[in-house]
């Protein structure tokens, strides 16, 4: 039996429309595994990249969704900042615990999305790069500058989200958590860009003029989209400052250009615009960042960097269309034969 | 009814005045050409109306509300639609989504059986344009002469009272030109107020019963199609002058 017909009964056997789609059907197994994936008693340097792996995929979609209303931002780590400062500020001078001060950063978050978003409505294209470029760059000048924001040290000491938990039960607790927010902010996102609303997003992208000439408010939904993108990106900050694997402190890294820069690669590696493109690159990315260049070949920080930035070269003039894309789109092409078989079916 | 005043509109980008106080009106179910050379200021006349350029002065009226400087999201949502002259699709996005786009305004969101079926309302539009089959074709991959009608499908899923039409006929085949004539007239005839631009006078002078006629950003004569081709003037600006 061919393998493409014995990969589409095992579809079938599943006998429920969710699992039908192949994609979705690889999404859902992958969901699986990693949730399972700790359970193997993994050591902590090996969890520790999972966990940053989790992060850095809510930031990249985050920053693929705002890509769709046409925004391409180059300073996205600003909202990861933001989340993180937010937070940290409301338990070092009020006290409260992450799970209010969490919320409560979320909140900073989407009102920062909100004051920059309406400067940036005026400029378009590289102009609105190079405005939100600066945005991470301002906000690190001041965090520096102010004794209250801790400096260069940031502010440290933040509580625990899970404070009773043993050293490893502890980066268990992490990861799931970062887990749950990663799978919960791709499935919002993702619902929200293939909605009906979601492909006003996209007319902006593609022609702005023309989707005003269609009775769209244009600067609503630019604002729309920064919005949503800085909730979960500043969400995704404000979780990780209470980590351990951010030393449990808000501090310039937040800011670096590292989270700005990391959501554009991996987005390039899956696809661009796409939402499920930046998840899968993001897992190709740190399985070739930490588990291969750093583990196995024990290649430094910097010349990791430069051999990724290689990578995003030559796939931006390759193949644009990313590997994510490409695998998703293989796997839609097995549901087709099905879908003519079905149609000559119904005309019978 | 007199639906859209245009009065004493004027536009200058810097010496150069595009549009010189320019005023008509359109009735309710009329449909009126506005012909012109190239650079006499029609294009700009369209963009002043629809709010992509500010006019210095003068003033728009649509059923007698003053719609002068309102954005265009705006103009286009009290039901005064403009096509371009140069097709601006989505081209990421399907066909049918083209139109669904335009079903997400305030305007096509407001009739209630819409909005639980869009779908089938998109797909009614694309067949009144004959574009049905390419429905889930994507944008992109669609012909001039498609894409020209899938502006016309855009604009119509607004329901416009007014519709702004910038040559619907360019870099159309003979053929094309044809259905889209037939497809105009079908619509005059469902009453649509509709206003077009356009070079191919030909194609235009058998669908219209006024015409305007712009030269150097000011109107120079007005009337049916007949009084036009016979108008000195007209012959003048467009051939040159006898010598």
């Amino acid at each position: 039996m061919p393998i493409r017909r014995y990969l589409r009964k095992a579809y079938t056997s599943f006998g429920t429309h969710i699992y039908d789609i192949p994609p979705r059907m690889f999404a859902f197994l992958s969901l699986i595994l990693f949730s399972l994936l700790p359970l193997f008693n993994l050591p902590t340097t090996m969890l520790q990249p999972l966990i940053s792996l989790n992060f850095i995929t809510v930031l990249a979609v985050s920053w693929d969704f705002l890509v769709r209303s046409g925004q391409a931002s180059l300073g996205h780590a600003i909202f990861f900042g933001i989340g993180a400062y937010g937070t940290a500020l409301i338990f070092k001078y009020l006290g409260w615990q992450p799970l209010i001060s969490i919320p409560l950063g979320v909140l900073s978050g989407v009102g920062i999305a909100f004051l920059i978003g309406f400067p940036c409505l005026r400029v378009k294209g590289p102009y609105f790069a190079i405005v939100t470029f600066a945005f991470p760059v301002v906000m690190t000048g001041i965090v520096k500058y102010f004794p209250e924001l801790g400096k260069d040290a940031g502010i440290k000491n933040l509580p625990r989200i899970f404070p009773t938990l043993t050293y490893t039960q502890r980066w268990l607790a992490e990861y799931y958590l970062s887990f749950a927010l990663m799978v919960l902010s791709a499935v919002i996102i993702y619902k929200i860009a293939y909605s009906k609303t979601g492909i006003t997003f996209v007319s902006i992208l593609d022609d702005d003029l023309a989707a005003k000439a269609c009775g769209i408010n244009v600067s609503k939904y630019r604002i729309m989209a920064f919005v949503i993108s800085g909730l979960f990106a500043s969400l995704a900050g404000g979780i990780a400052a209470h980590s351990d694997l951010f030393q449990r402190r808000a501090s310039p890294t937040f800011l670096s250009s590292t989270y700005s820069f990391v959501p554009i690669i991996v987005s390039v590696l899956g696809g661009m615009g796409t939402i499920y493109g930046p998840l899968v690159g993001a897992y190709i990315y740190t399985f070739l960042d930490s588990f291969i260049l750093k583990s196995i070949f024990k290649i430094d920080d910097f010349t990791r960097t430069l051999i990724f930035t290689v990578i995003v070269v030559i796939l931006l003039l390759k193949w644009p269309r990313g590997i994510g894309r490409t695998i998703v789109e293989k796997l839609e092409d097995l549901e087709k034969p099905r879908e003519i078989e079905e149609i000559e079916k119904e005309k019978r | 009814m007199r639906l859209l005043e245009v009065e004493k509109l004027t536009k200058r980008f810097g010496g150069l005045v595009a549009v010189n106080d320019v005023s008509f009106q359109v009735e309710e179910g009329e449909m009126v050409g506005i012909i012109g050379p190239n650079g006499a200021g029609k294009t700009t006349l369209f963009n002043l109306i629809t709010g992509y350029l500010k006019p210095d002065s003068g003033k728009v009226l649509l059923r007698g509300e003053d719609i002068t400087g309102l954005p265009p999201y705006k103009i286009a949502n009290k039901g005064l639609v403009r096509t371009f002259q140069i097709v601006r699709p989505f081209r990421r996005l399907p066909t049918i989504a083209n139109v669904l786009v335009a079903l997400q305004s305030y305007r096509g969101r407001r009739r209630i059986e819409w909005i639980k079926t869009p779908e089938r309302k998109a797909m009614e539009m694309l067949e009144d344009v004959g574009l049905s089959d390419m429905a889930l074709e994507p944008a992109e991959n669609l012909s001039h002469g498609d894409l020209k009608r899938l502006e016309i499908a855009r604009a119509m899923a607004l329901e416009p009272e007014i519709i702004l039409l910038d040559e619907p006929f360019g870099g159309l085949n003979p053929v094309e030109t044809e259905y889209m004539v037939k497809s105009l007239q079908r619509m005059h005839l469902d009453g649509h107020t509709i206003v077009i631009v356009e070079h191919k006078l030909h194609a235009l002078m058998k669908l219209v019963k006024r015409v305007l006629v712009m030269h150097n950003g000011e109107l120079i004569a007005e009337g049916t199609p007949e009084e036009i081709a016979k108008n000195k003037k007209v012959i003048e600006i467009y051939l040159g002058k006898a010598i």
